[in-house]
């Protein structure tokens, strides 16, 4: 059990590029921290740090309140599991689990049988003790791995994308296992994803990286409604939130396809005439005819071109083509590049009730609130109504659920 | 189906083409002498005897050679081995300035002529004291063997995945209880293909086994075998010489058969996914 405090930690490697640039970081005893991010924008070598198998270039790494830096790995007493699980293939299930405690040395051979067997039973392992891993499925080398770590009293977990060896159905299902175990442990847990979805349900907070730099630390909620910026904003959430160009003139917000009465917090942060790019999730959209009255009054309508729709069964996607000026489509590609993704022509995505009618090729009639626009600055990508009234909740402390 | 059969009869035949001199070998070394000088020659023997394996091994030659084939191809193997273990390991882990020359020298060194350096080490041997002696036989093996080694054992260590390092180290092992523990039992393969490779060519080398020798106190068998002569000036050596050969080729077979499935590399299957 410790707590972790990364203080302005920098990697840079041989060419001068930081890998890792200026992050600091507060994990508390018990957490479950997330380190998320498109690839290569340094998390794994973060966690490399805390574990120690990346030398730290600047900056100071703190575990339970020693300073770490300069420790060989065997000292911190941490646990880690590789993306690949790195067992030893030489080595039965057991043998594997036992591994660190025979390392200790302090055990006898009676004690690390119990050990290995109470993690085992911890795993539902017990039956595969006597092979050896490569007789083994992927979830059950994933779980062997996860009893290696266990087995002994290590200060923290890290874990680097775990799951993303597995299938998609197993994959959900460790996720789950994996909440469970650190929930009964309670033991400081670091874990590298670039899935949104493990990032989302699993940690306490997440810590959003982009080319070695932080960008956001916050409960998956805040990080939801609350982004920072437009790289936040973009990488958190399925489908991603769109961003639309617009314009605030004459106390209206323009859209390509519709016409806003402005927002007192958005005339507040933004000049008449000043381009904006604005940022809706899918999920604020409904189709005008299934909203409820209730809400209906809150909210603008305004009539769309769909280009196609996607019906999943217990959702729908339409899709609708807007044109963006130049520039800001530029920037809009380039965000989309460094999200991982790809845009090819700037649309609207738009999440439906499944029971709407929408046609493809047809003309349509959205509803929108607009208290759940955010507005961000084209040139910093800072979110510039963040914090203000919108529909989410009061941010969440960032403590133990 | 049919290109299956064509493929086993190629097969065949190249397995009898290879075995030819093997059986021949064979079958000379059970042949009384006579058979030899005889006017009708035929590939089986007219009477089987063992009469040339006792006659060999009455002969202190051949005796004396056979221990000093033995222990000169296993210790040069042993050191060998050990040396390029270290060596490989390092150059496929650890960075440090001149790797890449180090790499291309040991195999400059793989490519020099022996025969060139035979004259020059003849003359420093005596020179030294060494000559005709284990370790003048074994230094120069050492020099061939290593290069060999350390290029295929660092094939080997490459093969296997760094993060089974990395693990050990946060499972709070030393680098050393890293290496011992997770990094050999793994390249084993790779160990022993070499150590057997090595041993071959120790033990197969004629050139520096008839150069840097001239009596029985470190003469190997291959070289052994030019001094063979009949039991009387009329009699033909030749079946002495390939009893003596079968009974050096059999350790190469046998050894071969054994590490058959040690050879083979796939004692890594598991480790990571796959």
């Amino acid at each position: 059990m410790a707590e972790i405090t990364i203080k302005n930690v920098f990697k840079r490697y041989g060419d001068g590029f930081p890998a890792v640039n200026d992050v600091s970081l507060d994990i508390a005893d018990g957490e479950f921290m997330i380190l998320v991010g498109p690839s290569g924008c340094g998390k794994s070598t973060l966690l490399r740090m805390i574990v120690g198998l990346e030398d730290i270039s600047s900056g100071d790494m703190i575990i339970g309140g020693k300073r770490v830096n300069d420790k060989a790995p065997r000292d911190r007493n941490l646990a880690m599991v590789f993306q690949n699980y790195a067992l030893y293939p030489h080595l039965s299930v057991f043998e594997n689990i036992a591994f660190p405690l025979r390392l200790q040395g302090k055990h006898s051979n009676e004690e690390i049988r119990k050990l290995v067997n109470d993690a085992a039973d911890t795993l539902e392992l017990q039956e595969h003790l006597e092979r050896k891993p490569s007789q083994l499925s992927g979830g059950q080398r994933q779980r062997v791995a996860m009893g290696r770590a266990i087995v002994r009293q290590a200060d923290a977990f890290l874990f680097d994308e775990p799951l993303s060896n597995l299938d998609a159905k197993l994959r959900g299902q460790m996720r789950t296992e994996i909440l469970r175990l650190q929930r009964r442990l309670g033991v400081t847990t670091v874990y590298v994803t670039h899935d949104q979805t493990e990032a989302m349900t699993l940690g306490d907070r997440v810590a959003v990286l982009k080319k070695g730099v932080l960008q956001q630390v916050a409960s998956p909620r805040e990080l939801y409604e609350q982004p920072v910026n437009l790289f936040v904003a973009g990488f958190i959430g399925s489908p991603p939130m769109n961003f639309i160009p617009a314009v605030l003139r004459d106390g209206r917000l323009e859209l390509p396809f519709a016409s806003i009465p402005a927002r007192p917090e958005w005339t507040n942060v933004a000049g008449e005439g000043q381009l904006l790019i604005t940022g809706i999730r899918p999920g604020s959209f409904e189709d005008a005819s299934l909203v409820d009255p209730g809400k209906a009054g809150r909210g603008i309508t305004f009539d769309v071109t769909v280009d196609v729709t996607e019906w999943l069964g217990n959702e729908q996607y339409a899709f609708v083509p807007y044109e963006a000026p130049t520039d800001i489509a530029a920037q809009l590609a380039e965000l989309a590049h460094e999200l991982d993704s790809e845009q090819m022509r700037t649309q609207l995505c738009v999440s439906l009730d499944p029971m709407s009618r929408v046609p493809a090729g047809g003309t349509a009639t959205l509803w929108l609130d607009p208290s759940r626009i955010h507005l961000f600055d084209p040139k910093s990508g800072e979110n510039l109504t963040r914090g203000s009234a919108m529909a989410s909740s009061e941010p969440v402390a960032s403590s133990n659920r | 189906m049919k290109q299956s059969r064509w493929w086993t009869i190629a097969g065949v035949a190249i397995v009898v083409y290879s075995f030819f001199p093997l059986l021949w070998m064979i079958s000379l070394s059970l042949k009384p002498p006579s058979d030899i000088v005889s006017g009708e020659p035929q590939f089986l023997p007219t009477s089987w005897s063992f009469e040339n394996f006792t006659q060999v091994f009455s002969e202190p030659l051949f005796t004396r050679a056979l221990i000093n084939s033995i222990g000169i191809s296993l210790i040069a193997t042993l050191l060998s081995v050990i040396v390029a273990m270290f060596a490989a390991y390092a150059i496929a882990r650890l960075d440090f300035p001149g790797k890449k020359v180090l790499l291309s020298l040991a195999l400059g060194i793989a490519m020099f002529p022996q025969a060139a350096l035979v004259g020059p080490l003849f003359n420093m041997w005596r020179n030294i004291g060494i000559y005709d002696t284990w370790i003048g036989l074994i230094i120069p093996y050492l020099t061939f063997a290593l290069p060999l080694s350390i290029w295929t054992m660092s094939a080997f260590f490459r093969q296997i995945p760094w993060e089974m390092e990395q693990a050990a180290q946060v499972d709070g092992a030393t680098s050393w209880q890293a290496f011992r523990k997770v990094i050999v039992p793994l390249a084993a393969p790779g160990v022993f293909t070499t150590a057997i490779l090595t041993f071959f060519f120790c033990w197969n080398d004629f050139l520096f086994a008839i150069s840097l020798t001239s009596t029985n106190n470190a003469r190997t068998v291959p070289a052994a075998l030019a001094f063979f002569q009949g039991a009387s000036m009329f009699e033909s050596a030749v079946p002495y010489v390939m009893a003596a050969s079968v009974v050096v080729t059999i350790p190469v077979v046998i050894l071969v058969l054994a590490f058959q499935r040690r050879i083979v590399a796939g004692l890594t299957a598991g480790a990571v996914k796959g």
